[in-house]
């Protein structure tokens, strides 16, 4: 079938496959593919998108479903070489390793940011709890997020490097 | 998708009961699809197989939530689980419903998923089911040919199990007035803080004269002990919910880890709400 969605500000109407996730029309169709598809189960967080405003898992949604949707992606982040203020912190607190769960990540940052400019160190941690990451073991991620949201209370992990 | 499916989206109820009406008179597998949590997880496993997958979101009839104090609590087949933890109707009058609501996955399957497809994926671990078996929930399942209502201990049948025939669905789920305002809690023991599937869960309700215990992941259907005097043994109500559920060991627990901890809940309920 044929869909219209807007992401990160840019109208594409494409035709897709009505069994394909929004995941792979991404990935597959547009060429987007900064976001990552991990377990396929809606548990592990990596293909993580703001849908219409949510973050939602964009493998657990098909793409005929996001039909008239807006859509916002990593890909939306940087303008340019310009990373965005989520990217600046995630780099300056080293909150990236292999990198494969960022893309997720920053949106599910993103979204917390927006329904909550200052978060607790709890309330970040529930806000990423759907974001799985094996390398950082979180600590330099909740830190990167309390810069942002200017909560930080205490020393971060690259400070006593 | 491994396996393929055509996906329509009717626009009114009307179209959609007769979308899966005659789509399954013409022998297709037609399957609802409502969070997609759920479905599209079970077809990647591959123990989903539909041939047509009828999305149900652009119904508006479907998508409500109210409250009165005649009706009780309506929500609407397509009503998000972060739709339902939204309302302060729910928060204020529905409290253990809520608390189990908000243990639901994490944020982002929230923003998807429903309580009706909780309900009607049937999984012994739903979070949804426990505290609804408590407050006497009844589902209202209607297709082209008409409504009728049930209890939701006689619509769950057994593990992933549910009397809904393949041209119905679950419109709404109506909570009764009468359940609001009662005292209790609810307790989900899982492997780490995040998100994770409850290895049991327990919910307790409680009026002047009646406990409500309801016990997820510990049988193949949740379990509903009524009819508990106030004030009655911890060891003794312990005694009735060991006789009811019939825990497994899998991947995720022993049984008898998951007998200890049912007791341990349901000790640590009964002293909340003395």
């Amino acid at each position: 079938m044929k869909i219209q969605v807007s992401i990160n500000g840019t109208e594409y109407v494409r035709d897709v496959a009505e069994h394909k996730t929004l995941l792979s029309f991404l990935r597959g169709v547009l060429g987007l593919t900064g976001t990552k598809g991990g377990c396929g189960a809606g548990e592990c967080g990596a293909c993580t998108v703001i849908m219409d405003g949510k973050a939602v898992k964009s493998c657990l949604i098909l793409a005929a479903e996001s039909d008239g949707a807006t859509i916002e992606t990593i890909e939306g982040e940087a303008a340019g070489s310009e990373l965005s203020d989520i990217q600046k912190a995630f780099e300056r607190h080293h909150a990236v390793q292999c990198g494969y769960c960022t893309p997720g990540m920053i949106m599910s940052v993103k979204d917390l940011l927006r329904r909550n400019p200052t978060p607790t160190r709890a309330q970040i941690i529930h806000g990423i709890e759907g974001n799985f990451c094996r390398c950082t073991g979180y600590e330099q991620i909740i830190e990167a997020v309390e810069e942002l949201a200017g909560t930080r209370t205490t020393k971060g992990e690259l400070d006593y490097v | 998708m491994v396996h393929e499916f055509s996906y329509v989206a009717p626009t009114s109820l009307d179209e959609l009961l007769a979308t899966l009406s005659e789509r399954t008179k013409a022998g297709e597998r037609a399957v609802v699809l409502n969070g997609g949590t759920d479905l599209l997880v079970s077809v990647r496993a591959g123990l989903e197989r539909p041939d047509v997958v009828v999305d149900m979101k652009r119904v508006p009839e479907l998508h409500r939530l109210s409250f009165d104090n005649k009706e009780g609590l309506t929500i609407g087949a397509t009503v998000t689980v972060d739709e339902v933890l939204a309302s302060e109707e729910v928060r204020e009058r529905y409290r253990v419903f809520h608390a189990a609501l908000s243990e639901l996955a994490d944020h982002h399957l929230r923003n998807r998923a429903t309580v009706t497809g909780n309900l009607v994926t049937a999984s012994p671990c739903g979070d949804s089911t426990s505290p609804l078996l408590t407050l006497k929930a009844e589902l209202v399942i209607t297709s082209a040919s008409g409504s009728r209502r049930m209890k939701v201990q006689e619509f769950i049948t057994g593990v992933k199990q549910t009397a809904l025939k393949p041209d119905e669905i679950v419109e709404k789920i109506v909570v009764p007035a009468e359940s609001a305002g009662a005292r209790g809690g609810y307790r989900k023991l899982k492997r780490i803080k995040g998100h994770d599937l409850g290895l049991v869960m327990v919910a307790l309700y409680r009026t002047d004269d009646e406990i409500r215990l309801s016990i997820g992941s510990a049988a193949p259907r949740p379990v509903l002990i009524e009819g508990i005097k106030p004030g009655t043994d911890a060891d003794r109500v312990k005694t009735m919910a060991q006789a009811a559920i019939n825990p497994i060991d899998d991947v995720r627990a022993s049984a008898e880890y998951r007998r200890a901890m049912v007791d341990a809940f349901i000790e640590q309920l009964l002293e909340e709400v003395k």
